[in-house]
C-alpha cells in the first residue's frame, strides 16, 4: 500500500468511517505495525507524502490483472463494444395515429422504441449507460439491436452508433424516457463530446398516458406489472432491473457473466413491450 | 490617477452626531471608568477617488450616475484595470467601502459586450438574494439588459432549467455549487461554455475545514471549467484579514493581485473594551457581559443612537431582545423600535427586518453574526459586541456594522468571563497594535482532499498522472479503485459507484461517521438528532442524559458499530459529563527549535482520547450526585502537533516538587491555548491542549480542585514522585484527523505564543489563578508552597528566550 494510502486509511478508522473489520483486519483500538515502527524512530526526515516512481511501477506490476471473460452474446463492433441483433415478427399496422401526436397518421417505420441499463439510479453526470436497446419496426418484423459495453472505452463509440440510428424522421418511444433515459443520455453524450439530435426529435413516453389509463386498477405502473396485467405476456427467469447494475459491474470487474446474458434478455423485452403497449394504448385510447 | 476629494453628497463632519458620541463616551467614563480598559479612536478617512476608466460604456456609466454615482472609489479602479489584464484579483477593504462594485463593473462589462457569464459565490443565501436585488436595481436604473438569477436550494426545480440556459449571472453558494452543479455540469454546459468571472464575496469566511472545502470545490470548478475549454478570471473579497493575497492564492491555487487600500471615506470611530465588574476578586468571578451590554444599549437608545448589539447565540439573540423590548417596546400602539434578526428566521421576515433598518426605522437591533457579513442594512451609530467573536478580524467587521460614509461612530467590546475575552480586554494594546488573523486553510488535508477527488472523479473521469492541486492524484484514486466507486482500465479511472458523492460530503465539516440519535420513547422509532463520530463518546455512552431543545434523553442502548444511539424521553432531575483522559504519543518529529531553556517541537502524534466513566450532576444546585462507568473503545486521533518540553535536570532545578511542576505545565497549557486560538483564528474545539509524557507513559489532568493529576496510561492516579523519567511534555494539537494546519504556523511563532501567554499569566488580576490566566483553580490551597499561577508563570519563564 502506498505511504497516502495507508495515511488515508488510518485517518478513516479514526474518522469513523471505517470500522476495525472493514478496514482490513486492523482494529480501531490497535495502532498498526508499519505506524508504531515509526515511532521507534521519532526523528525520521519527513517524507514527501508521494510515492517515488519505483514504487509505484512495482504496486501496479503486482495488481492482479482482471481475467478477460468471454461476452455473452454479440459481435465486437468496436474496442469494448458490442451489438447484438435480433428479429422477430410483428405484423401491424404501417401507419397509426397517435393522441398526443396530433390526429396524422405517421408511418410507423419512424418509431425508435428506446432503453437503456444503466450503473444506477443515483443521478448525475456519474451515472452511466453500459447499454442500450431499441427496437425498430419495419415490413412486419421488429429489428432489436442492442450495444453493450465490455469495457468502458467503448462508452464513446456505443453513444456515436447511438446518434448515428436517430434520424431527422425518428419518433422516439420509451417508458419514463422523458425524465430518465434521455436526459441521462444527452449528459453522456455531452460528456463525451458527441453530436447527437436527442433533444429536437418528437418523444413519446408512455408512462404518463398508462398511468392514466390504470392508476386506478393496478397496484403500481411499473412496466413490468402493465406487462404481465394488461398484455399478458410472461417472462421466464427474468433478472430484476435494479440487478442489472451489479450483472455489469460482475462482468467488467472479470468475474462472471452469467446475468449480463440475463440483462441482456431483460432489455431486449422491454423495447419490444414498448412496441406492444404503444399499440394497445392507441386502441385503448382511440 | 487617485485624486483626492470629497464627493458632494458626503458632509466632511456631522458636528451633532460626533458631539452626542463623544457626549456618550464621557458619560459613561465619568460613571465607570475602571470598567473601561481601553479606548481607541481611529481618525476620519476622506475619500480618494478615480475617474471612471475610459473603456466603460455609455450605459453603465448612465446607469451609475443614474444611482449618484460620479466617480469610483480608487481600490475600485484598481480592481477593475487588474481584472482587464486578466489577472485574478482580491479586493479587502472595509465594510460599505463600495466592494460589489469592483466586481460588478467589469462583469456587467463582460455580459454586455462578449455576451459572458459570470458565477457568483456568497456563503449565505440571503447575501447572494441582496446581490441580485443590487444588481437588478443597477439594471433597473439604465438600460442594461443584464439577467441575474439566484441559484439556491429554495429555487423551484422549474425555474431552474430556465437558469442554467438564460442567466447571465447565477449568483449561489460554494454548498450548491458543490452539490448540484458540479455533478450536473453538462446540464450546465452552455453556461460553462461561456464563464468569464466567478466571483467569491466573503472569502474570509472560508477558512479552517469550510475553506479547505471550499479550496476543493474550486479546484473542481476549474477542472470542469477546463473541460469546456475555459478558464475564468477570479475576484475575491474579503473583509480585513492579515493575510488576504495568500489566503486567496491558496483557495485559488494560481497568482492573485491584491487589493488593499480603501478610496471609501469613513468617519471617526471610537472604540471602547468594556469589562463587567469583579464580583469575587478570589476567582476572578465578573459581573456578566449581558447585564452591561443591555445597560449600555439602554443609554445608547436613549440618546437617540441607532444600535446594533452582537450576541454569541440564537438563545442570547432572544433573551436580550426580549430585555430590550420590555423597555423599548412596551406599548403596543406604537412602532416596533427593537427587533431581532438570526438565522432560523424566515427569509421574508429578514428581508423586512433589513428593509426596515435601512428605513431607519429601527432603534435598536440583536443579531447574531448573521449581520456580520455584508447584508446592506443602512447606517447606524453604535455597535455593541456582547462577547468577543473570537477573532481580531470579527471584531472589527461587527465594529464596522456602526459608522457609514462620514459619520462618527462608537463600538464597545464587552467582555465575558472567558478566557480569551479577558485576554482581549486586558491588553488594549493587543487589540490595537494586532494585524488581523490569518486565514488557514489545509486544501491537501488527506481526507477532504480525498472526498474530493471522489466528487470530481463522478464529475469527469481521471486520467493516470492528472494533477488535482499541486500533485498527481493516482495515489487517492487507488484508494478509491480499491474500495470499489473507480474503474481502472487503461490510464482512465471511470466513477463506476451508485451513489452521488456530493451528496454525502457536508463542506461544514471533515467527513465522519455519524451517529443517530433515534428516540424509542412510546414506541417510537423517530430519529432526533445526529451526532460527530469525534463527539459520540462523549455525549452518547449509555446512561447519558442527552438534551434536545433543552428536553433530556436517556440514552439506552449505544450500537458502537451501527452508529445508533437509542433513547427514551426522560424527567431526570440531572445532567452527564463524560469523565475523558487523553494519551499523546509522538509518531514523528518533524522540526524543533530551542524555546529558552527548553525545546519546542512540531509533528504528528497520535491522541488516544478514552471515556472511563461519568458524573450525573443536579440541575442548578450543580452538586455531583453519582458516577457511571463507560466501556467504549478508545478514539484514535492521527494528527499534527506542537509541544514543548522541559528536561528533568531543568525542572528539579526550578521546582521544589514534581507536584508542582505539573501544576506548571497544566496552567501553562491553559494559557498558550488561549493566545495560540486568538493567533490561528480557531474555535477552541478545533484546538486542542494536553500535558504528558511524549511516549504517552503518563499524562496529567486535573482534579476537582483544580490540581494536577498524574495519571497512567489505564487513567489510575499515580505519584509522579515515584516515576523513574519525568519529561512534562505541552502538546497543542489540531482536533482533526489528518490534522488542519493549525500547529505549523503556531510553531513558527511558538516564542511569540510564550512571550504572550506570560503576559497573559503576570497581568491578570486574580491571586491564584482563574479561568482568564491559568485555568479554574477553585481555592487557595493552604499547603502548597507556590501557587498555581506562580508555578504555571515559572514553566512559561523557562520556556521563554
Amino acid at each position: 500500500m502506498s505511504r497516502v494510502a495507508e495515511k488515508l486509511r488510518q485517518l478513516r478508522i479514526d474518522a469513523g468511517l471505517l470500522t476495525g473489520s472493514s478496514a482490513g483486519g486492523h482494529s480501531s483500538c490497535v495502532v498498526p505495525a508499519s505506524r508504531a515502527s515509526a515511532s521507534a524512530n521519532p526523528t525520521v526526515a519527513r517524507e514527501p507524502p508521494r510515492l517515488d516512481v519505483l514504487r509505484k511501477l512495482m504496486r501496479q506490476r503486482e495488481e492482479p490483472q482482471p481475467r478477460k471473460l468471454d461476452a455473452p452474446a454479440g459481435d465486437e463492433i468496436a474496442p469494448g463494444l458490442r451489438l447484438v441483433e435480433r428479429t422477430f415478427n410483428y405484423e401491424a399496422s404501417a401507419t397509426l395515429v397517435v393522441p398526443a401526436m396530433g390526429d396524422i397518421a405517421f408511418d410507423r417505420r419512424r418509431l425508435l422504441c428506446f432503453d437503456t441499463e444503466t450503473t444506477g439510479l443515483a443521478g448525475g453526470v456519474g451515472t452511466r449507460a453500459f447499454m442500450i436497446g431499441v427496437a425498430a419496426w419495419k415490413d412486419g418484423q421488429l429489428c432489436v439491436r442492442q450495444l453493450y459495453l465490455t469495457a468502458i472505452a467503448g462508452e464513446r463509440a456505443m453513444l456515436q452508433m447511438f446518434a448515428g440510428w436517430l434520424s431527422a424522421e425518428t419518433i422516439l418511444v420509451s417508458y419514463n424516457g422523458k425524465s430518465y433515459d434521455a436526459p441521462l443520455l444527452k449528459g453522456r453524450l455531452r460528456l463525451n463530446r458527441v453530436s447527437h439530435r436527442l433533444a429536437e426529435l418528437p418523444h413519446i413516453d408512455w408512462l404518463h398516458p398508462t398511468r392514466r389509463v390504470y392508476k386506478e386498477h393496478l397496484p403500481n405502473c411499473k412496466l413490468s406489472t402493465i406487462e404481465r396485467e394488461v398484455l399478458h405476456i410472461v417472462r421466464e427467469d427474468d433478472l430484476p432491473g435494479s440487478e442489472a447494475p451489479a450483472a455489469w459491474l460482475s462482468f467488467l470487474r472479470g468475474q462472471s457473466s452469467v446475468n449480463l446474458g440475463r440483462v441482456l434478455d431483460h432489455n431486449r423485452q422491454d423495447v419490444i413491450t414498448l412496441m406492444r403497449l404503444g399499440d394497445h394504448l392507441v386502441s385503448k385510447l382511440s | 490617477m487617485a485624486t483626492l476629494m470629497s464627493l458632494a453628497n458626503e458632509p466632511v463632519v456631522q458636528d451633532s452626531a460626533s458631539a452626542s458620541v463623544e457626549r456618550l463616551v464621557e458619560r459613561w467614563a465619568s460613571k465607570y471608568g475602571d470598567r473601561i480598559t481601553g479606548y481607541l479612536r481611529r481618525p476620519a478617512q476622506p475619500a480618494v477617488t478615480a475617474d471612471f476608466p475610459s473603456e466603460l460604456s455609455d450605459e453603465l456609466r448612465e446607469a451609475l450616475e443614474r444611482r449618484g454615482i460620479e466617480a469610483l472609489y480608487s481600490h475600485q479602479r484598481e480592481a477593475w484595470d487588474h481584472v482587464q489584464r486578466g489577472e485574478h484579483v482580491v479586493v479587502v477593504t472595509p465594510t460599505a467601502s463600495g466592494k460589489t462594485l469592483c466586481y460588478n463593473l467589469p462583469v456587467i462589462e463582460g455580459v454586455r459586450q462578449a455576451k459572458a457569464k459570470a458565477l457568483y459565490l456568497f456563503p449565505t443565501k440571503a447575501l447572494a438574494q441582496d446581490q441580485v436585488a443590487e444588481l437588478l436595481e443597477l439594471n433597473a436604473a439604465g438600460t442594461l439588459g443584464l439577467r441575474a438569477f439566484t441559484f439556491d436550494g429554495d429555487t423551484p426545480s422549474d425555474a431552474r432549467q430556465a437558469i442554467r440556459i438564460k442567466g447571465d449571472i447565477v449568483v449561489s453558494n460554494p454548498d450548491m455549487l458543490h452539490q448540484a452543479i458540479l455533478p450536473h455540469h453538462t446540464k450546465w454546459a452552455q453556461f460553462f461554455e461561456s464563464l468569464r468571472y466567478v466571483v467569491i464575496d466573503e472569502v474570509h469566511t472560508y477558512r479552517g475545514v469550510f475553506g479547505s472545502h471550499v479550496a476543493n470545490v474550486i479546484r473542481r470548478l476549474r477542472r470542469v471549467c477546463a473541460f469546456y475549454g475555459v478558464s475564468p478570471t477570479f475576484i475575491f473579497c474579503s473583509a480585513t484579514i492579515g493575510n488576504p493575497k495568500e489566503h486567496a492564492e491558496a483557495l485559488l491555487g494560481e497568482a492573485v493581485h491584491a487589493v488593499t487600500r480603501s478610496g471609501a471615506p469613513c468617519g471617526e470611530r471610537h472604540v471602547l473594551l468594556w469589562n463587567p465588574p469583579v464580583i469575587n476578586p478570589d476567582l476572578g468571578i465578573r459581573a456578566s457581559a449581558r447585564s452591561q451590554s443591555m445597560r449600555l444599549a439602554r443609554h445608547a437608545i436613549r440618546a437617540k443612537m441607532k444600535t446594533i448589539v452582537f450576541a454569541q447565540s440564537r438563545l442570547m439573540v432572544e433573551v436580550l431582545t426580549k430585555y430590550l423590548k420590555d423597555v423599548f417596546d412596551h406599548d403596543p400602539r406604537k412602532p416596533v423600535r427593537i427587533r431581532a434578526y438570526r438565522g432560523g428566521y424566515l427569509p421574508t421576515e429578514r428581508r423586512e427586518t433589513e428593509r426596515a433598518l435601512r428605513a431607519g426605522q429601527v432603534d435598536g437591533v440583536v443579531s447574531t453574526s448573521a449581520l456580520e457579513l455584508g447584508v446592506d442594512i443602512g447606517a447606524l451609530d453604535v455597535a455593541i459586541l456582547n462577547g468577543f467573536p473570537g477573532s481580531i478580524a470579527a471584531t472589527w467587521q461587527r465594529l464596522g456594522r456602526a459608522g457609514r460614509r462620514l459619520k462618527p461612530s462608537l463600538g464597545i467590546l464587552v467582555a465575558s468571563s472567558q478566557a480569551l475575552d479577558q485576554y482581549v480586554v486586558r491588553h488594549p494594546e493587543f487589540f490595537d497594535s494586532a494585524p488581523p488573523e490569518q486565514a488557514r486553510i489545509a486544501p491537501d488535508q488527506l481526507l477532504i482532499k480525498l472526498d474530493h477527488i471522489r466528487c470530481a472523479a463522478f464529475e469527469l473521469p481521471f486520467l493516470t498522472g492528472e494533477s488535482f492541486g499541486d500533485s498527481p492524484a493516482d495515489d487517492f484514486l487507488g484508494v478509491l479503485a480499491e474500495s470499489g466507486v473507480l474503474h481502472h482500465e487503461g490510464d482512465r479511472w471511470d466513477w463506476i459507484a451508485d451513489s452521488y458523492p456530493a451528496g454525502a460530503v457536508s463542506l461544514r465539516s471533515v467527513a465522519d461517521g455519524n451517529f443517530v440519535v433515534v428516540d424509542r420513547s412510546d414506541g417510537r422509532q423517530t430519529v432526533i438528532a445526529e451526532v460527530d463520530f469525534s463527539s459520540a463518546a462523549l455525549t452518547l455512552y449509555e446512561g447519558a442524559i442527552y438534551m434536545i431543545q433543552s428536553s433530556p434523553f436517556q440514552v439506552e442502548r449505544l450500537d458502537w458499530e451501527g452508529r445508533k444511539a437509542f433513547v427514551t424521553r426522560t424527567t431526570a432531575d440531572y445532567y452527564t459529563d463524560a469523565i475523558d483522559y487523553t494519551k499523546l504519543k509522538v509518531l514523528e518529529r518533524f522540526d524543533g527549535a530551542n524555546a529558552g531553556r527548553g525545546t519546542s517541537h512540531h509533528g504528528e502524534v497520535h491522541v488516544v482520547r478514552h471515556v472511563s466513566g461519568y458524573k450525573k450532576i443536579r440541575f442548578y444546585s450543580h452538586e455531583n450526585i453519582g458516577y457511571g462507568p463507560v466501556n467504549l473503545p478508545d478514539q484514535e486521533l492521527h494528527t499534527s502537533a506542537l509541544w514543548w518540553q522541559l528536561t528533568q535536570a531543568v525542572l528539579e532545578a526550578s521546582f521544589a516538587s514534581r507536584q508542582d511542576a505539573l501544576d506548571g505545565f497544566l496552567g501553562a497549557a491553559h494559557a498558550l491555548h488561549t493566545v495560540a486560538s486568538v493567533r490561528a483564528m480557531a474555535d477552541g474545539r478545533d484546538l486542542q491542549k494536553a500535558v504528558g509524557s511524549g511516549d504517552a507513559a503518563w499524562f496529567a489532568t486535573r482534579d476537582a480542585k483544580g490540581r494536577g493529576q498524574w495519571r497512567e496510561p489505564d487513567g489510575q492516579a499515580g505519584d509522579p514522585e515515584r516515576a523513574d523519567v519525568f519529561l512534562p511534555t505541552l502538546y497543542l494539537y489540531d482536533n482533526f484527523p489528518g490534522g488542519m494546519g493549525l500547529s505549523e504556523p503556531l510553531f513558527r511563532s511558538a516564542r511569540l505564543l510564550v512571550r504572550e501567554a506570560m503576559m497573559l499569566v503576570e497581568s491578570c488580576d486574580c491571586t491564584y489563578g482563574c479561568p482568564a490566566c491559568i485555568g479554574p483553580v477553585s481555592e487557595a490551597d493552604e499547603d502548597a508552597r507556590a501557587t498555581q499561577r506562580e508555578c504555571a508563570a515559572a514553566v512559561l519563564a523557562l520556556l521563554d528566550a
